[in-house]
């Protein structure tokens, strides 16, 4: 490897590791020194310890929020991808319904999840249904936009080839519409955490979100904060699928 | 002579009561190199574009290599050429040129050869064929354009100014390369283009448009002038003269 790329790929994973590295000593030492309690603030090395040792009631936690936010991003997700698909096929739809769409979107999610609970019941429905919700908006949006972002020559070239709407769609308007598709996938990726841990805290006894309202009120703050730690394991996780998908499929 | 175009009486616009092309009757010959020439706004595009079928005349007729321009169109035999080379930029210059395979192959009246490999050494982007279109230059891209319009071996190719956006070494280099491919493929070309210069040393005929609406306003044969296999130096008198000419109709039309 020659020297400068080196020094780039240093300065690209070795600062950031710096980075964080002194902000968690920080956290271990400068805090508890300053007199911030542990019911307040745990110490990394106390949040590490619980893992250790309420590893199995984290991970049973996980998995159902887990569930939830990647079912929601799914769900969501896909409903935004066809409804765009049928609003700019449909002049009418879309003058008609998209006005209404974007009225909805304005209603703050964390307001409509009580309903959402009251409507699906205590299990895990209405999770995935909140979450898929907070998806929705954004990949819509942008889906309409992408879908409609080919040039009108673009568009003269497939009609010369007497393409079908179908291969309108399929060779030119989706390729075409993906790197806006996955700008919103990669904000859904956190959203749909969100989403879930939100419906959980509203009504739910298992879960990320039930976990941290359970330790709050129990001041078991040490389990509040690996529970948070998990909950951006789990975006983190998604974020590197979207970005891992993004590369394979939009290269250039 | 069998007519590659056959236009009578057309008139052609876009929203109700703007006209761009009014009146026209025009008869290409098969085989012809025409350039048109003509001030924005006089119809050149839309001409091409009503000869591909992307758009319906007003009124009047048009008849393209003896049949309706759906019909043409259906049968492929129509290439068109755009000033950006729209070139999809998820696609290799390879998939580019076959995107004509990926569309309407089982259902459209005639099915096209795969000849992507003669067409990337033709055109000289054999090298590029893996790359994308973001990282070739102008040129390049005009080319691999070119080959995809030449993929289905169109009768009829129509180039609304190509070579517009280049250089002028390019541009030049492209014209000889144009001029070869059209006489070996006995291919009728139209060209529309904004370079007095390109048209006079490319085309066999010459057409002027006027402006508002588009009728023509010149018209030369210049196979005269240019001998059989449609050829000249920019530098000869005649040509020259020529050139001149053109400038003062084009001119006159603005």
């Amino acid at each position: 490897m020659s020297e400068p790329r080196l020094t780039a790929l240093l300065q690209a994973i070795l600062y950031p590791l710096f980075g964080a590295a002194s902000l968690i000593l920080a956290w271990q030492f400068l805090l508890p020194a300053l007199g911030v309690p542990a019911y307040i603030v745990p110490t990394p090395t106390a949040i590490l310890a619980i893992f250790a040792k309420s590893g199995a009631l984290l991970l049973s936690n996980l998995w159902p929020t887990a569930i939830e936010a990647l079912a929601g991003f799914v769900i969501g997700n896909l409903a935004a991808v066809i409804l765009a698909i049928v609003f700019v096929h449909s002049r009418f739809l879309q003058a008609a319904y998209f006005p209404v769409v974007l009225f909805f979107n304005t209603i703050p999610v964390l307001a409509l999840a009580p309903i959402i609970i009251l409507i699906f019941g205590l299990g895990m429905t209405p999770k995935i249904v909140i979450a898929a919700v907070i998806c929705f908006f954004p990949t819509l949006v942008n889906m309409i936009r992408g879908l409609g972002s080919a040039s009108a020559n673009e568009h003269e070239l497939f009609r010369v080839l007497s393409a079908t709407p179908w291969e309108v769609l399929w060779r030119l308007r989706f390729p075409r519409a993906l790197p806006m598709l996955f700008s919103s996938l990669r904000i859904a990726s956190a959203t749909a955490v969100i989403g879930a841990i939100v419906g959980e805290w509203i009504g739910s006894d298992k879960g990320l979100g039930a976990l941290i309202i359970q330790a709050t009120f129990n001041y078991q703050s040490d389990r509040l904060y690996a529970a948070i730690v998990l909950s951006s394991v789990l975006s983190i996780s998604l974020f590197v699928i979207v970005v891992a998908l993004e590369r394979r499929f939009v290269r250039y | 002579m069998a007519r590659a175009v056959e236009a009578q009486a057309l008139d052609v616009g876009y929203a109700a009561g703007s006209t761009v092309i009014a009146g026209l009757d025009l008869a290409i010959e098969a085989g012809t190199f025409l350039s048109i020439l003509g001030p924005s706004g006089c119809g050149k595009s839309t001409f091409l574009r009503v000869v591909a079928d992307l758009l319906e005349p007003l009124r009047g007729t048009i008849k393209v290599l003896g049949d309706d321009p759906h019909e043409v169109r259906q049968r492929r035999d129509v290439g068109f050429v755009f000033q950006d080379s729209t070139l999809l930029p998820w696609r290799t210059v390879r998939d580019n040129i076959r995107l004509p395979l990926a569309i309407g192959q089982s259902r459209l009246t005639r099915r096209i050869d795969d000849r992507t490999d003669e067409l990337l050494d033709m055109m000289g982007i054999a090298p590029f064929a893996l790359r994308y279109p973001h990282q070739l230059s102008g040129g390049q891209r005009q080319r691999v354009a070119i080959a995809r319009a030449l993929l289905g071996e169109p009768k009829l190719l129509l180039m609304d100014e190509p070579f517009g956006a280049l250089d002028e070494i390019t541009r030049d280099r492209l014209n000889d390369e144009l001029l070869n491919l059209w006489r070996r493929s006995g291919a009728t070309i139209l060209f529309v283009t904004h370079s007095i210069a390109e048209a006079v040393y490319l085309g066999s005929r010459i057409i002027v448009l006027t402006a508002n609406p588009g009728r023509i306003r010149k018209d030369v044969d210049l196979r005269p002038l240019k001998g059989d296999g449609n050829r000249c130096s920019r530098e000869d008198p005649k040509i020259v003269a020529m050139m001149a000419e053109m400038r003062s109709a084009l001119e006159a039309a603005s």
